[in-house]
């Protein structure tokens, strides 16, 4: 859960919080060394990111080779018009 | 409405690091020598560490910061050996202490008046071995009842420490547990591991322990 809670906060640095409710969807990849188990993290994260601050933004993990445990990257509705 | 992305690509433990690295910092300015002491519940830490405390504790000055998740119990059973500062930090349920609990633990600590510090993580083999406390090294503590096989089940909690304590060695003859094959797979994780075989209660293998603690708090002394 840490660990879940640790992403959050990098949301709410990186797009403030009174965006955390337009966040969309969040990168996360997980190293399949990292000693971290996807399915674990995966429910934490879901859980939190329906609850508010949050808005109910999607979980989009990818697990690779490696002990990496890193947010690749955020996906927020910017409140102007479609490209 | 339009999406914008943002890339990101932050580590999820960087922040932690970043404070790891600060308690780093602060105990190596002083000397200190630290240890995180981690394990599943139950191999006997909080034993290890009493009867450290009650056998150092004349000749070294040996501070605790220990984790526990709901209790205070291990801090208080500690407190009766030493004056030292005992600094119980209460998870709340997580499963592992990380580098800012032990970073506002230290500064009620008076680290020049410090020859050892030990970190008792919260029993948990998997957790702890992510999270850097800005420890010398991280030590994990298993014992003869949890199976020979327990450095292949969590291997990176194996990886990540230096040293290892083999404990409650005073129990072989009653149960099956074959040391030489649970040091060799906790050497085919990590070659590097140096074993101290103890028994805490009974005293057992406890003096090569006490020499290696020795050691460390001399070479800070020599600082």
């Amino acid at each position: 859960m840490s660990l879940a809670l640790e992403v959050c906060r990098i949301a709410e640095e990186r797009v403030g919080r009174e965006a955390l409710s337009r966040l969309k969807e969040v990168g996360l990849a997980v190293g399949t060394d990292s000693g971290i188990e996807p399915d674990s993290l995966e429910f934490w994260l879901e859980t939190l990111l329906t609850h508010p601050p949050f808005a109910g933004a999607r979980l989009a993990m990818e697990v690779r080779h490696g002990d990496d445990l890193r947010v690749t990257y955020l996906e927020v509705e910017d409140g102007g018009p479609p490209d | 409405m339009a999406v914008r992305r943002i890339e990101v690509r932050e580590r999820v433990m960087e922040r932690n690091d970043e404070l790891a690295a600060d308690v780093r910092r602060r105990l190596q300015s002083h000397g200190v020598p630290a240890f995180n002491l981690v394990s599943s519940p139950g191999s006997g830490k909080t034993l290890l560490l009493e009867k450290t405390l009650q056998e150092l504790g004349r000749e070294l000055r040996m501070a605790v910061v220990t984790g526990d998740v709901q209790t205070e119990n291990d801090a208080e059973r500690l407190a009766r050996w030493t004056d030292r500062l005992v600094h119980a930090v209460v998870t709340g349920g997580a499963c592992h202490l990380d580098a800012r609990q032990v970073g506002t633990a230290l500064a009620d600590l008076s680290l020049d008046e410090v020859d050892l510090l030990f970190i008792e993580n919260v029993g948990n083999l998997v957790c702890p071995a992510s999270w850097d406390l800005g420890e010398t090294a991280k030590i994990v503590v298993f014992s003869v009842t949890e199976g020979e096989d327990k450095p292949l089940k969590y291997p990176k909690m194996f990886r990540v420490a230096r040293y290892a304590v083999l404990n409650k060695v005073d129990l072989l003859p009653y149960v099956p547990f074959d040391v030489d094959k649970a040091v060799a797979f906790a050497r085919q994780i990590n070659p590097e591991l140096t074993f101290f075989l103890t028994s805490a209660l009974t005293g057992e293998g406890m003096g090569a322990w006490y020499e290696f603690l020795r050691t460390h708090a001399r070479a800070r002394s020599a600082f």
